[in-house]
């Protein structure tokens, strides 16, 4: 639910709540007052209506015995009539202070009425005598009517006393009450609002320094906010995001990381490999000396020898130079030939050698000492070990986009396990190969120099031979690569 | 900080709350309370003690008696009256007691034709009782029902006969009276008489005086240089001794004097007390309040009818000096 809106609409109801209350009290309050000061008064006016009605009775009295008219009597009448009213009026204001006195006054009244009642009495049977001493008497006890309203007063002032000091005091106490309520009022009020305007500014804050954080791209530190409103859900939405993102973060991390280190990889496998292949070669001195053998043995008329020679020493030379560099495939074929002379060399008729070439296909740029490897491990497991010896056939052809080479032999044939080790160059066999570089080594760096893992196949049956096959692109993938591989 | 700040926040709203409500108790407790109107039973009778003296000694010991009785008896009595024997307000409020039909009237017989035509005619008209109390008005004069109170006459004669007593059956007396006359003061010195006309050898004198302090300093001036070889004073008003004695004692010493009075006046039992008087009358103020109301209810509900015309006498002793100290 909506409980930041909650939490205003609770703040606002309690200050209506608190304001009304206060209203209804003081409200409650003064009307009370107002009532006891209406009671008060209403004892005052109906005393003094007494007096007032006495006097005014008198005076109707005294005009109709002067002039005794039928409008004037009626005066009187009224007059009575008021006076009989405020008699009424003051029976109810009795009360054990008072009761006597009151009973007295009623009295007086009573008397007031009869006395006037009688000197009319007289007048109209002519003893204007007596009226008139009714009349006199009746106006001595109008006075004492108003000298006992008098007295009444008094006594009512004497009773009220502590009542009215009372209606003072707390009229005093209402101001004193008023004061400190307002303070108390503000000072509630400024707390609970303090109090209010952190629960929601506090998670804000916190919100926004997580978001300060994230945006300096600080991911790890948790965004944790505790409040039971919309911010705390949309820190636990940010919370979330930060973790996702975090995450994400790392993946890419691990995942340059791992990148970066495979480049690494290849790299110093590819230099530590010309490199140990070179050293594996004490170059010059070897080729020098085979030159120098391959002269004598022309010297001496050993033409064959001769020849032998210097097909030895070219291939040492050809191994030199072009380990560490291209070479065209018109190089390589070259270099295979000179190689298999020598292997005919050695083993004259065991050894059958037949080549197909398409000339056009010669212009392809391949790694050095890429086939001769090939054809050795061929020689060296399909004709060596047999006595009948072997074939082996070496194809050349335009296959499209590749250049198709084909090595086949009539030997044994490889298990399958061997094939697989080979394709995943982990054999590192170099055990009777003459230049110490294996197969594997030969499909290592022909991936890594295409940049492709499909330039190999083997292909082998028990007994019907090995056909190896490289396919070899073209063109070089990229001017890149080709840097790469020629650095070292 | 703002841990610290929000506690003595805390505390101060607290405080404010506690005065506040400390105040809302007072504002809000109910003040006093408007006299309720009396729901209880109406007194009986009203009645109403009117005299001339009003708080005087004597006579608020009447008022007491007189209201322990009424309050006894379910009925209510005022007390009234003017002070310092004010005649003219005293008969103003007789007439408001008459004119406010009150069911009883007890009152100080004051001996006065006034006084005499509001009981005699007035009172009679609204047929409102009068008994007269501590002084009489004859019931001719007065058609009192009943008089409660000394016997003045007795109380004279008992006067005469402590100073016979004291004084032997010779010498000069002077008697001080106040010139209004009035019915109790007349038997007083009647029962004085009485008494001393038997002894020829007594010689009274007879002083009359206003009841002003002046005038009595001035009569007892004239007195004691007419009558040098005085021995005894009778101050038969007793408000008239304070005055008496101060000027006796001005010209010699009191002690030789045998100076008499009675109880009724706020002096006269000071002046016993510090010894310069040797004795006085007392009656019995609080008997006579009593016995007033009781009279009087007694009449109203018929019980007692007619009332003794001839009085209820209470009690009357010689009070000396020398009990006194």
């Amino acid at each position: 639910m909506n409980s930041i809106q909650r939490k205003i609409w609770t703040l606002a109801a309690a200050v209506l709540f608190v304001m009304a209350t206060i209203w209804i009290a003081l409200t409650y309050y003064n009307q009370k007052t107002q009532d006891q000061y209406n009671a008060i008064l209403q004892r005052y006016l109906h005393m003094n209506e007494v007096t007032n009605a006495s006097q005014q009775t008198i005076a109707a009295l005294n005009n109709y015995l002067q002039t005794p008219t039928q409008a004037n009597l009626q005066q009187v009448d009224s007059n009575k009539g008021r006076l009989r009213t405020a008699r009424q009026e003051v029976m109810d204001l009795r009360n054990a202070e008072n009761d006597f006195a009151l009973a007295s006054y009623m009295n007086l009244i009573d008397s007031l009425v009869e006395t006037t009642d009688r000197s009319i009495l007289f007048l109209s049977e002519k003893e204007t005598e007596e009226s008139t001493s009714a009349f006199s008497e009746a106006t001595r006890i109008s006075k004492y009517i108003s000298e006992m309203t008098l007295t009444l007063l008094d006594t009512e002032l004497k009773t009220y006393d502590r009542f009215y000091r009372g209606i003072i005091e707390q009229s005093t106490e209402l101001k004193k009450f008023g004061i400190w309520m307002l303070l108390s009022i503000t000072f509630l009020l400024l707390f609970f609002t303090y109090w209010f305007s952190k629960s929601i500014t506090r998670p804000v804050l916190k919100l926004t320094q997580a978001a300060k954080e994230l945006s300096r791209g600080r991911f790890d530190l948790q965004v944790e906010v505790t409040s039971n409103d919309e911010i705390s859900f949309l820190a636990k939405m940010f919370e979330r995001m930060r973790v996702n993102i975090n995450n994400l973060i790392q993946e890419i991390q691990q995942k340059a990381q791992l990148e970066n280190e495979l480049q690494q990889n290849k790299l110093m496998l590819q230099e530590s490999q010309l490199r140990s292949l070179q050293s594996q070669i004490n170059p010059h001195f070897l080729f020098n000396t085979l030159d120098t053998l391959s002269k004598k043995a022309y010297l001496e008329g050993s033409e064959e020898t001769s020849d032998l020679l210097a097909n030895v020493a070219g291939l040492l030379r050809y191994n030199l130079k072009r380990l560490d560099r291209s070479v065209t495939l018109y190089d390589e074929v070259k270099v295979l030939r000179q190689y298999m002379e020598i292997q005919k060399a050695r083993f004259t008729d065991r050894l059958h050698f037949h080549a197909d070439i398409n000339e056009w296909c010669l212009y392809v740029e391949l790694p050095g000492m890429t086939l001769q490897p090939i054809v050795e491990n061929a020689v060296i497991h399909a004709v060596e070990p047999l006595e009948d010896g072997g074939t082996i056939e070496f194809t050349i052809a335009d296959n499209g986009e590749r250049v198709r080479i084909e090595i086949s032999d009539n030997g044994p044939g490889m298990p399958q396990s061997k094939i697989k080790e080979i394709l995943e160059e982990r054999a590192e066999q170099t055990e009777g190969h003459s230049t110490g570089i294996g197969f594997g080594n030969v499909v290592r760096r022909l991936r890594i120099f295409y940049g492709r893992e499909d330039v190999i196949e083997i292909e082998s049956a028990p007994e019907l031979g090995t056909k190896v096959i490289l396919l070899i692109p073209k063109a070089r993938r990229s001017k890149k690569d080709d840097q790469t591989s020629d650095r070292g | 900080m703002s841990k610290a700040f929000s506690f003595v926040f805390g505390i101060v709203c607290v405080i404010m709350l506690t005065f506040t409500l400390i105040s809302a108790d007072k504002v809000f407790r109910a003040g006093p309370e408007l006299p309720k109107t009396v729901d209880r039973k109406q007194a009986e009778y009203h009645l109403v003690l009117i005299t001339q003296e009003l708080e005087t000694p004597f006579w608020d010991k009447v008022a007491k008696g007189a209201k322990e009785e009424a309050d006894k008896r379910g009925s209510s009595v005022e007390v009234w009256g003017s002070y310092s024997k004010d005649q003219e307000d005293f008969l103003k409020k007789l007439e408001i007691a008459i004119d406010s039909k009150v069911d009883g009237i007890i009152v100080q017989g004051l001996d006065t034709p006034d006084f005499k035509e509001l009981t005699k005619i007035k009172a009679a008209f609204y047929g409102i009782p009068i008994l007269t109390v501590a002084n009489d008005v004859p019931m001719a004069d007065s058609l009192r029902r009943t008089y409660v109170g000394s016997d003045q006459f007795l109380a004279g004669q008992m006067i005469a006969r402590q100073l016979l007593s004291d004084m032997g059956s010779s010498g000069t007396v002077v008697l001080m009276g106040d010139s209004r006359e009035e019915y109790y003061q007349q038997q007083r010195v009647n029962g004085i008489m009485d008494v001393l006309k038997r002894y020829p050898d007594v010689k009274t004198e007879y002083a009359e005086t206003i009841e002003s302090r002046e005038m009595i300093i001035a009569a007892t001036q004239d007195v004691l240089n007419r009558q040098p070889d005085v021995n005894a004073f009778i101050a038969v008003n007793a408000n008239i001794a304070d005055a008496m004695v101060q000027e006796i004692g001005r010209r010699s010493q009191v002690a030789p004097y045998h100076i008499y009075s009675f109880d009724d006046s706020k002096d006269t039992m000071s002046l016993l007390k510090a010894g310069k008087l040797d004795g006085i009358i007392e009656q019995s103020p609080e008997e006579m309040g009593r016995l007033g109301v009781k009279l009087i209810i007694e009449w109203l509900r018929g019980d007692t009818v007619p009332l003794d015309t001839d009085g209820y006498l209470t009690e009357i002793r010689m009070l000396k000096a020398t009990d006194a100290a």
